[in-house]
């Protein structure tokens, strides 16, 4: 049965929905996941989701209403709980869900070779474990994830937007006496290295291994990738997002314009960036995306919009509404959240490296202070890993740290949403023992 | 089509159910309305291991289409090595506490009206932005086994959250209070909730930063809950015991805290993370973790008893069609016999810490981390100067033995908990503790 076939009760859902109010969206996802996973170095379970969810917004002279449900036979009872929020909901300024615009329906995210069956599962666990076994470690767990979906949107403005998308996720977890060593990866292509995020792990583990206090100072520190995306998503990227600006929870609120950070650094999303994992060519309310510059040469020039924040406060739709599936509801977010900038040495002189962070998530959003204890931490020099860090805390704050950098590194990676390099940060405040 | 030769045991969790949000920002109604649910997980034990599926928008089945969805876990049981094994359990299904309002008989207009007042309660010339949020989630929960075990219960979970985000000056400090219960509808007579928000985010404008390092520390009931529950209620957790992830692992019978510390994790009690039966159907019951500064039990599913054992099953959680893991409940610190004013002449020259932002902990390194929502510092036995954005951290096995004296006012306080991608509604409980040699963190400096 063709795709538009199954679902021709969405026709159905649009009459009825226009029958009744100003305007309907409709977010419909369905796909299949497979994974495996492993206790130590055994696989111990095998699971298959079939998902599908189905979200509902109605607008109806400015007021806002929405519902969801697991089940689309149900989509009359999901359309009158929608209507009936809507209205509750405060009238606000609306200008109209948007119309169709031609696009190259070339899938970005949607890779025909990858196979979702538990046995490339298998083989991917297999292939992690043989890289974590190039260092003396125990491995304690891991996770092998393949996925294909289909999101489709429609409004009563004719939208019809259909979209394909694939997924491998892989990580795994290691320790060696009392460190542990965690690394993953994730893309829409089946062009991931087991063995290498294997290997990474174990490394981890295995050389955090021994090691030794600091005393408490003022240090230069190099966030990898990874700690640098835990504590910008705890703190300073939901400052960029145009609702919290407009009504008071953002510390960037009236700062357009001016120099926020290091003149090096920019700060853009690239919605159609190449195998980006969050590449698409139209966002959550169907807007055309386009590349977003938030922070270019360190001046803040952009916030991130959707409709219903841009159309309230006067500004324009920046395609920044995202779903997290069909039963999410949407918000601001980002699609591929980029750090760029000149590139320079960040670990030639002697700097502490830092892996990842434990409770990032604890940092204030408001004030952007943070106080992270530090994990899988080493001295480095001369790009090179050298004695591990025991345990330590780093506290700062995330728009300060900004402010007069060491540099970023050549490298890049991507970690969900976010494509980052490392950051070398200067004279930031550590304590240890 | 029969049942697949190969099965040990099977066991299906259907949860259907819907969930309604109110979200108030600012004076303004962003959203208001209901949504419905309906997963369902069907775990299939083979030969060695498990064989899943996980299905949105499940309908009971005939017997030929069970048989069929068995089928198809057992082929993918057919890929798994570990051989796993599951305990004898106790089965019963406790009763859910009665609610004195059901929250499902007030009408949503006017459950947006009551919230609206506790929004507009923390209205005050020096805070910017007023956010209040009203969560309802009813849910039907079916479960049945291959044993012939088959259980169902109803349950409702509500409340609210108010933060109150202050400005003055170029600085912004938020204020954040939360109260959800499984008792019914709580959303009347509450705008103090919203003053205390504003009231704290004020405070917290001319608060300084406090300066890190070791020293000695007050928790107060919140704070030490979840200090509890991230310091060991995580690394108690059979699974990570099992498969060498927890640094409390050979550990039954050591000493880790002194004899005044006892830790608790109980589903059984009407507090916000209660269970009627667990994820596998297992009755829940109380288990002692540490008892008077031993480590005395794990917490547990049937598998990961049979593989620890020490502590009884029942402990397993799960989101609608997802996995059940070992997960924590109400977990709480039990009262010793101090009071608040004898730590605090103790304590001397050191801090208090209050609220919670959350925290984090890595199990295997037995390194934990959380953060205050303010403090005070501690000077000659009084509380003088506000701090801010102080957290605090530790290693497991050494910070136990630094509660010097435990309070006799333990009170619990409800949030959520993620573990391997699921959130599920805890508690967390301690009287005032008083900390020795506690590693604050903060960026102030002399």
């Amino acid at each position: 049965m063709r795709w538009w076939v199954a679902v021709a009760w969405i026709d159905q859902l649009l009459r009825e929905g226009a029958r009744r109010v100003d305007e309907v969206e409709v977010f419909f996802a369905k796909g299949i996941a497979v994974s495996a996973d492993l206790k130590r170095k055994n696989i111990n379970i095998a699971t298959r989701s079939d998902e599908c969810g189905l979200g509902i917004r109605t607008i109806d002279k400015g007021r806002i209403g929405s519902s969801s449900t697991h089940n689309p036979k149900k989509w009359k009872e999901c359309l009158n709980a929608a209507i009936a929020s809507g209205k509750l909901a405060t009238p606000q300024r609306w200008d109209g869900l948007p119309e169709p615009v031609a696009r190259d329906h070339e899938e970005i995210c949607h890779d025909p070779l990858l196979t979702v069956d538990p046995e490339t599962a298998t083989g991917l666990l297999g292939q992690m474990l043989e890289g974590a076994s190039q260092h003396p470690v125990q491995v304690t767990s891991g996770s092998a994830t393949l996925s294909v979906g289909t999101d489709i949107i429609v409004n009563s403005c004719s939208v019809r937007y259909t979209s394909r998308h694939t997924g491998v996720s892989i990580s795994l977890e290691s320790i060696k006496d009392q460190s542990t060593g965690t690394e993953f990866a994730q893309s829409c292509f089946m062009d991931i290295d087991p063995f290498a995020v294997g290997e990474r792990a174990a490394f981890l583990a295995s050389h955090s291994s021994g090691g030794q206090e600091i005393p408490s100072g003022d240090y230069d520190v190099l966030l990898s990738p990874l700690a640098y995306t835990e504590l910008l998503g705890a703190a300073f990227i939901p400052a960029l997002n145009g609702r919290n600006v407009h009504v008071g929870r953002s510390l960037l609120a009236k700062k357009s314009g001016e120099s926020i950070m290091d003149s090096r650094l920019s700060m853009y999303d690239d919605p159609f960036r190449q195998k980006g994992l969050g590449s698409t060519f139209w966002d959550a309310e169907g807007m055309p995306t386009k590349r977003i510059d938030f922070v270019r040469d360190g001046v803040l020039l952009s916030f991130a919009y959707d409709l219903r924040t841009a159309y309230r406060y006067g500004k324009e739709s920046t395609a920044s509404a995202i779903r997290g599936g069909g039963s999410a509801g949407t918000a601001i977010g980002h699609h591929n959240f980029i750090i760029d900038g000149p590139r320079t040495g960040v670990a030639d002189e002697r700097v502490i490296y830092v892996n990842g962070v434990v409770g990032a998530h604890t940092a204030n959003p408001m004030s952007g202070d943070f106080s992270v204890e530090l994990s899988n931490a080493f001295w480095m020099e001369d790009g090179e890993f050298q004695a591990p860090i025991r345990s330590a805390m780093l506290a700062g704050n995330v728009f300060a740290m900004h402010k007069d950098i060491g540099g970023i590194s050549d490298e890049m990676r991507q970690i969900g949403s976010m494509i980052l390099p490392s950051i070398r940060l200067q004279g930031q405040r550590v304590i240890g023992k | 089509m029969s049942e697949p030769s190969s099965i040990r045991y099977h066991d299906l969790r259907h949860v259907t159910g819907q969930s309604t949000l109110i979200d108030i920002d600012n004076g303004a109604v962003e959203s208001a309305g209901t949504s419905f649910f309906n997963r369902a997980i069907l775990r299939v034990l083979g030969s060695h291991g498990w064989g899943i599926l996980q299905i949105d928008n499940f309908s009971p089945c005939s017997k030929k289409k069970f048989n069929s969805l068995l089928a198809s876990a057992s082929r993918l049981a057919a890929v798994t090595r570990q051989d796993v094994d599951l305990s004898e359990a106790t089965y019963h299904a406790l009763g859910v506490p009665p609610m004195q309002e059901d929250p499902r008989d007030v009408s949503i207009e006017e459950k947006t009206s009551l919230l609206s007042e506790i929004e507009q309660a923390a209205r005050h010339p020096d805070i910017v932005n007023r956010r209040a949020n009203y969560i309802e989630r009813s849910e039907h929960i079916l479960f049945s086994d291959s044993s012939g075990h088959e259980f169902s219960y109803e349950i409702c979970r509500s409340g609210f959250n108010v933060l109150a985000v202050a400005s003055r000056n170029g600085t912004v400090q938020m204020g954040y209070e939360r109260v959800h219960s499984v008792s019914g509808f709580d959303l009347r007579h509450q705008q103090e909730y919203g003053e205390k928000a504003a009231k704290v985010a004020i405070a917290l404008l001319d608060a300084g930063n406090a300066k890190g390092g070791r020293m000695r520390a007050v928790l107060d009931p919140e704070l030490a809950g979840v200090f509890a529950h991230e310091a060991v209620g995580h690394a108690s957790e059979g699974d990570l015991v099992q498969e060498g992830s927890s640094i409390l692992a050979g550990r039954i019978g050591e000493r880790i805290g002194n004899d005044r510390l006892s830790i608790v994790d109980d589903p059984s009690i009407p507090e916000f993370g209660f269970e009627p039966f667990d994820a596998e159907g297992v009755a829940v019951k109380r288990t002692e973790i540490i008892r008077n500064g031993v480590v005395n039990a794990f917490l547990h599913s049937r598998e990961t008893l049979a593989a620890v054992g020490h502590g009884i099953a029942g402990h397993a959680r799960a989101m609608a069609a997802e996995p059940p893991l070992v997960r924590m409940s109400n977990t709480y610190i039990e009262n010793g016999d101090s009071t608040l004013e004898e730590m605090m002449e103790l304590c001397k020259n050191g801090i208090l810490l209050k609220g919670s932002r959350g925290g984090q902990v890595d199990p295997g390194r037995g390194i934990f981390q959380f953060n205050a929502e303010y403090g005070f510092l501690i000077e000659e036995g009084e509380c003088t100067r506000m701090v801010r954005d102080v957290s605090l951290s530790g290693e497991i096995l050494s910070t136990l033995h630094g509660i010097l004296l435990c309070g006799n006012d333990r009170s619990m306080h409800p949030g959520y908990c993620g573990k391997g991608g699921q959130s599920v509604p805890v508690s967390d409980g301690a009287p005032h503790i008083l900390l020795e040699n506690a590693m604050v963190g903060g960026s102030g400096v002399d």
